[in-house]
């Protein structure tokens, strides 16, 4: 299915904006939805047949965000959203939410979820739905269509509403600590059992240090406390760099992960688009960029990036751009044979 | 998608749709006749309940050539016989998942599926083994099924469709649910049909070679036009000819 343009940006921006108020009161979700008079994303198709093509795309993106691995401010908002776009929509009869059968049992949880933290109205909402007969329960989430698809789409999640990835907590649960002092506990009886002095163990058998387990508990505490601090200066620095001069020095607040991807690209881009300009002699044998760009034609298309060195990037805006760029066309030089007589 | 038939109840109770049926969408695709169609295969849309026999979407599938007329009457052209090929070639099979289901109804049907049989198991080809077993005994429900991949339906000996099932889902509240109606064909490419040479109006019902008297070869009449031209007030043939009853692919439309 081809995507709608712009889609995708809107519902992210209007995400975006339920993330930053901070809350997950329904109020404040369809006060941002009647600020961008959100209701208006189905005028744009008319006829019939159109109008349900574009409401069912529009509720296939929206379902996305309603599924892990989304942070759960972002799945309430989904929620909210495709809430809002259901009963928005122009179609008669309704087109339905898709779900399939394998997300039910993380949907489910999410309700309970919802229900034990007390926040009635997003239950409510869900429930509205089930009432009204919204869903379609289907085998697999994407309905199939048959278009030769010339690229194949990378479905990447934004980071900024992705749950901090915290493998350090799923490693170390509350049960795990739990049952580590548990061990513990019983490991230092049984150590008194065997010892001369039947109310402490013997030094000889000091082999651990004794507090081990609550050290684990605050390092793994603390963790998640720094991971939420970056996470919330990462915001801000995004927020404030919009309205900041571009002449700034730029500061390196990304995500650890495209980090030493950007690091990798920005030096495999010094390296390869540093081209020397051919004298006049050979320029038929002239090095040309390709941009390996997945889909594109390598070696045929035309060049895309001209060969010159690129001005050593000082401003904020121009890096972002040029990192922006190495991620995902990282240039290759390609020697283009015309002919080869001199 | 939206059909005429969207939230339509039965008259009687009994055949009402109950719930927890699924409902299955398959696109079958038609035999590629003409060039154009290679790249992007016209196909039709049909609905079909878990509960229902395969050999109601058999029945339900229409194929022109089950109307084909084998023959040729330019001698006799008023006795075209009434039957035509749906009711002599009776065999036909589906392919999926390993196990082709014959359709056994009538003692004229032949397991078309048993040379594809005797091939694969003549030398170690890398195939499962597939087996062969009667249409009419199974439901779809009983099969299992990949979403998206390619099966086949032949009938006709070699007349050999596609079949693709894009989704799987439980019956809706909103869906049609009286039963007599599935499977429900829901979307159908529309081909253009060959109209008559001379009129330019009426679809064409007969083909002619080595036509003395038409300008192309082959060439297409509607049934007025093709007796005006070669026949005359006391039915004799006029010319030389060779006459072929037509039935176009676009009879469907």
């Amino acid at each position: 299915m081809s995507a709608v343009p712009g889609l995708k940006e809107d519902c992210e921006e209007l995400l975006g904006a339920f993330q930053q108020a901070d809350t997950v009161r329904f109020e404040r979700f369809a006060e941002l939805w009647r600020e961008r008079r959100f209701h208006t994303v189905f005028y744009g198709r008319i006829r019939a047949l159109e109008r349900n093509k574009l409401t069912k795309k529009t509720l296939e993106l929206a379902q996305q965000y309603f599924l892990p691995p989304y942070s759960f401010q972002i799945r309430v908002g989904a929620l909210y959203l495709l809430y809002g776009l259901y009963n928005a929509q122009l179609c008669q009869p309704k087109q339905k939410i898709r779900i399939a059968l394998k997300d039910w049992p993380e949907i489910q949880k999410f309700q309970q979820d919802l229900l034990d933290s007390q926040h009635y109205d997003a239950a409510y909402v869900f429930r509205r739905l089930r009432l009204a007969r919204a869903f379609h329960f289907t085998a697999m989430p994407k309905l199939l269509t048959y278009r030769t698809k010339k690229k194949i789409e990378e479905n990447y999640f934004k980071e900024e509403f992705k749950d901090p990835s915290n493998r350090v907590n799923s490693l170390i649960t509350n049960d795990v600590l739990e049952e580590l002092m548990n061990i513990h506990g019983h490991y230092q009886k049984m150590k008194c059992v065997i010892s001369a002095d039947k109310s402490q163990p013997d030094k000889a058998l000091s082999l651990i240090k004794d507090d081990f387990v609550v050290n684990l508990k605050d390092m793994t505490l603390e963790h998640q406390e720094w991971q939420q601090n970056r996470m919330k200066l990462f915001r801000n620095a995004k927020e404030t760099d919009e309205t900041e001069n571009k002449k700034k020095e730029e500061t390196l607040l990304e995500s650890e992960g495209s980090e030493r991807a950007n690091a990798l690209a920005r030096i495999k881009y010094r390296s390869y688009s540093a081209v020397v300009e051919a004298s006049r002699s050979r320029r038929h044998r002239q090095v040309q960029l390709e941009s390996s760009e997945a889909g594109s034609s390598c070696g045929k298309s035309p060049s895309k990036k001209t060969s010159r060195r690129p001005q050593p990037a000082r401003r904020r805006g121009e890096m972002q751009v040029a990192k922006e760029a190495v991620t995902r066309h990282i240039g290759m030089p390609v020697i283009t044979e015309e002919n080869s007589d001199e | 998608q939206e059909s005429h038939a969207t939230g339509k109840r039965p008259d009687n109770l009994t055949d009402q749709i109950e719930e927890g049926e699924l409902l299955l969408t398959l696109n079958i695709f038609y035999p590629v006749i003409f060039q154009k169609h290679k790249d992007h295969k016209p196909y039709q849309t049909v609905l079909v309940l878990g509960s229902q026999k395969l050999t109601e979407l058999r029945d339900s599938i229409s194929c022109v050539s089950d109307l084909q007329i084998g023959g040729e009457f330019s001698s006799q052209p008023d006795q075209a016989p009434e039957h035509i090929s749906k009711d002599l070639y009776k065999s036909a099979f589906f392919y999926f998942e390993g196990i082709f289901y014959n359709d056994k109804r009538y003692p004229e049907c032949r397991d078309l599926s048993r040379t594809i049989i005797e091939w694969s198991e003549s030398h170690d080809r890398g195939y499962e083994n597939l087996q062969s077993v009667k249409m009419e005994d199974y439901v779809f429900n009983d099969l299992s099924l990949k979403i998206g991949f390619p099966y086949l339906y032949c009938h006709q000996g070699n007349c050999e469709h596609i079949i693709i099932i894009t989704d799987i889902r439980l019956i809706h509240h909103d869906d049609c649910l009286d039963r007599n109606l599935y499977p429900l064909l829901i979307k159908k490419h529309w081909l253009c049909t060959r109209k008559c040479f001379v009129c330019k109006m009426y679809t064409a019902r007969w083909v002619t070679n080595r036509d003395s008297l038409a300008p192309v070869d082959p060439c297409f009449f509607c049934d007025v036009c093709f007796r005006m031209l070669h026949y005359d007030a006391e039915g004799n043939k006029l010319g030389e000819f060779l006459a072929y009853p037509y039935v176009d692919p676009g009879i469907f439309n």
